[in-house]
């Protein structure tokens, strides 16, 4: 992975001393709560129903081993020993005191981590493909890309007041596991007919309130032009973003009113310019980040092995947990680890500073010491020798996360809600937990097969309800929460956003409702093998509508 | 008001003339753009010095041929997250050529100025109790960059290049 | 279940060197528990109460100034869920919570 140099460390340094100066002048009344708040916010510091909340940015979701240590370290000594898993891949301290920001900054800092950009109206951390780098179907490595995009987009000085958050995903793969139709920018690499690898640039996708799948704004920029074209895309969209109405402040809603193809004529005549002010990297540069990312080097293992064959012989259970939980690898012989962090009534993405500590053990003993944060809320173990899958999945039922329900209905994503969300209308969580004991036997899951349920408390859509299979919207009707289902949103390569089916259900009827919809699946798909998704793209609402709602 | 640049405040030779206000022959002045483009010719013939003052939704097209003749830009940010005036500056430096004095007005904070500085600003027309002491610190917080901008500072790409080993220490 | 309007009101706020959930009390001081907090009952003491959590703002005290809806009677109880979630902490960690009234010494 990528390490620091001694520039990375400077600026590391000399942003923990900004910000602690930050600190104390809003401490001390120089700086009002109207002028912190933007600061605190590019800096990941909100203010939550009961405290601060810092949300760390996990770069592409790619872990250290001794940086998973020390978030766990800092959960015990500076939250209430525990943290949570978030869907930009970052991690999130619910307890943190304005005061002891800056100590906790210099200690992230001393592991190369830091908590820049994770909130505010400007360029998010960049997500991608957990698998990057072991998936056998990428045609690069998109981390490479992705530091490049950190590096250039960290305390960029004309893009940090946007009208609004910008959040970029890559995925180096057809098969997307990023959800790059989503973002504001997302990047597909590909190939040129020539060989060449280079950038398909989607802009203008979202969530929230206004849901959009990304048009396809340029299908190939070379890698030697990115930034450029990329500055030049900001800039666009940093002039002539809606700054009157923050719910139209999005890049989504300045593509939509010109046009995508308005839109990417405007970049095209900004992009000289872009080019000419020098911010592309030199190809020594890149090779330079490329060079971290070179795959270790795996041992030469023949396929099957043996022991892993006899392993899942002898263990239904652990056969079960494999085929949810191992992703293909690249090198033979081994397997990417996911970890579900959803065991059966649990809270989606929590883990203790413990559950932390034993994870980051695991990586060391097991996975060349990385770890890498899915945007599903769950944590995987990219370099397990298949000969190693069975002590890790029983070491995983020691600290409770051995559940194989990755892909499967109880795999749920859920917003922290308003359990602590201050912006939130509506409690997530404890909708997750009651439709995970639900639906909690592993029978029944397998049964029901692949099915993805994301729960948001609020229309901002943190829980990425409009591309579950099944979304569920919190709603706050005259003081009362309320439940709204929608059908048939996708964040895969076939993106699509989920329809809303009629009016919300109260808290406890929700789950009776999930529960039809996922009946009437049942009933209706032609065979086991096809999946709820394909069902519903076949069949569309009406018999849902029908089942929930009665003929009308 | 006061007017400062990265050091702390400066002497400012420039004076604001409301839209019905008559030129005052040989004094430097900074008019709205809507005066600016219907008497130009009266202005750059009498005053002393013109400048204008652009809210960030400006063409900066029609600005264009004014340019060359302008002693100061004036930028005007509608308040603190009024982010365009980052791009403008980049643009009138940049696509624009434009060389003169190029300032900032509006409720920016004294952490945002080194990032007009790297867009291109040199000058920040602010309230006369503007915290100082924060400026100069904010204007130094960092050494280096990760990125080009209007400054031309070199970004850490290629210092990279010129460290010996690269920048692994 | 329509929600009536209540008359009763309490200040509420978060402390910003900390960011704690607090109420303001009949002593003038900011308390971390609901049931200490003063109770106005008329809209001119709950204007006397916004007037107090904009000073303590001002004066870069607290932060997310809210006077907020209590049921009347004798324990203070807040109307609205995200108030009672407020108050005690969340409800799917019990064990983190913060019980309404202090501890008894």
């Amino acid at each position: 992975m990528y390490i620091y140099d001694q520039f990375d460390h400077t600026i590391t340094r000399e942003r923990v001393a900004e910000f602690s100066q930050q600190v104390v002048r809003r401490l001390i009344g120089e700086l009002s709560e109207d002028q912190f708040r933007p600061l605190r916010l590019m800096n990941g510091l909100y203010l939550q129903l009961h405290a601060y909340m810092l949300r760390v940015a996990v770069p592409y979701g790619t872990l250290s081993s001794k940086q998973l240590h020390k978030l766990a370290d800092i959960a015990k000594k500076y939250d209430r020993d525990y943290a949570h898993f978030t869907t930009r891949q970052n991690l999130q301290y619910n307890w943190i005191k304005l005061e002891q920001v800056p100590d906790l900054l210099a200690e992230l800092a001393s592991v190369e981590m830091h908590a820049n950009q994770t909130s505010g109206n400007c360029i998010r951390n960049v997500t991608a493909d957990q698998f990057a780098g072991v998936a056998g179907d990428e045609v690069e490595d998109p981390r490479i890309i992705s530091e490049v995009i950190r590096q250039w987009s960290t305390f960029h000085p004309e893009f940090s007041f946007l009208p609004r958050k910008f959040k970029f995903a890559l995925t180096g793969a057809a098969k997307d596991r990023a959800a790059i139709q989503f973002h504001d920018i997302g990047i597909q690499i590909v190939k040129n007919d020539a060989g060449e690898i280079g950038y398909a640039i989607y802009v203008g996708g979202g969530m929230g309130r206004t849901p959009v799948v990304a048009p396809l704004i340029k299908p190939f920029v070379a890698r030697s032009e990115l930034l450029s074209y990329l500055e030049a895309c900001l800039r666009v969209y940093n002039l002539h973003g809606r700054r009157d109405n923050m719910y139209k402040a999005r890049i989504k809603i300045l593509v939509r009113d010109l046009g995508p193809a308005e839109y990417a004529r405007q970049v095209e005549e900004m992009w000289p310019m872009t080019r000419a002010a020098g911010v592309d990297v030199p190809a020594s540069e890149v090779a330079r980040i490329e060079a971290f990312f070179v795959p270790p080097v795996y041992e030469k293992i023949a396929e099957p092995v043996a022991s892993f064959v006899a392993a899942k012989a002898k263990s239904s259970a652990f056969a079960r947990w494999v085929e949810t939980n191992v992703h293909p690898h690249k090198a033979a012989g081994y397997g990417a680890v996911t970890i579900s962090l959803k065991p059966i009534g649990g809270i989606p993405g929590d883990a203790s500073s413990a559950q932390m500590h034993a994870i980051a053990d695991l990586a060391d003993a097991y996975s060349l010491g990385e770890v890498r944060v899915t945007h599903v809320q769950n944590v995987v173990l990219p370099n397990v020798k298949q000969t190693d899958l069975f002590a890790v999945w029983q070491k995983l039922g020691e600290i409770g996360f051995a559940d194989g329900n990755i892909g499967l209905v109880t795999d749920i994503i859920a917003c922290p809600g308003l359990d602590y969300c201050s912006l939130a209308n509506a409690r997530s969580i404890p909708v997750a937990q009651k439709l995970s004991t639900w639906f909690g036997d592993l029978d029944r899951q397998h049964n029901i097969g692949p099915l993805q349920i994301k729960i948001s408390g609020c229309i901002n859509a943190c829980g990425h309800h409009h591309a579950g299979h099944i979304g569920i919207l919190g709603v706050d009707k005259a003081g009362v929460e309320f439940y709204q289902i929608t059908l048939g949103g996708a964040g895969d390569e076939k993106a699509s956003i989920g329809q809303l089916l009629g009016p919300g259900f109260a808290g406890e009827d929700i789950v009776g409702a999930v529960d039809k919809v996922v009946n009437t699946y049942l009933d209706l798909r032609q065979s086991p093998a096809e999946t709820f998704i394909e069902a519903y793209r076949r069949v569309g609402p009406t018999p849902f509508k029908e089942s929930l709602y009665g003929r009308r | 008001m006061a007017v400062v640049d990265r050091n702390g405040p400066i002497a400012d030779k420039w004076e604001r003339l409301a839209d019905d206000a008559p030129v005052p022959g040989g004094t430097s002045v900074i008019v709205s753009f809507a005066r600016l483009k219907s008497e130009h010719n009266s202005l750059f013939s009498a005053a002393g010095g013109v400048g204008v003052e652009i809210p960030g939704d400006v063409n900066l097209d029609e600005l264009e041929p004014f340019l060359p003749r302008l002693g100061v830009v004036v930028v005007r940010m509608a308040n603190m997250r009024d982010g365009r005036a980052f791009s403008v500056g980049r643009l009138l430096r940049e696509r624009y050529g434009y060389g003169n004095d190029m300032r900032a007005v509006g409720d920016f904070i004294p952490d945002q100025v080194l990032f007009l500085l790297r867009c291109g600003f040199t000058s920040f027309e602010v309230k006369d109790n503007f915290p100082i002491d924060s400026l100069k610190h904010s204007v130094a917080a960092y050494s280096v960059w990760y990125q080009r901008a209007t400054d031309r500072a070199a970004a850490v790409a290629e210092l990279r290049q010129n460290t010996p080993g690269g920048g692994n220490s | 279940m329509a929600q009536v309007k209540s008359q009763t009101k309490v200040l509420t706020a978060n402390r910003l060197r900390n960011g704690e959930t607090v109420y303001y009390t009949p002593a003038g001081t900011w308390s971390l528990y609901v049931t200490e907090a003063k109770v106005s009952t008329t809209p001119e003491e709950a204007e006397a109460l916004a007037k107090i959590g904009a000073d303590a703002y001002a004066a870069n005290q607290v932060i997310d100034v809210a006077v907020i809806d209590v049921a009347p009677g004798s324990e203070v109880k807040p109307t609205h869920i995200r108030e009672v979630i407020r108050a005690t902490g969340p409800t799917v960690r019990t064990d983190l919570n913060k019980p309404v009234a202090p501890p008894q010494r």
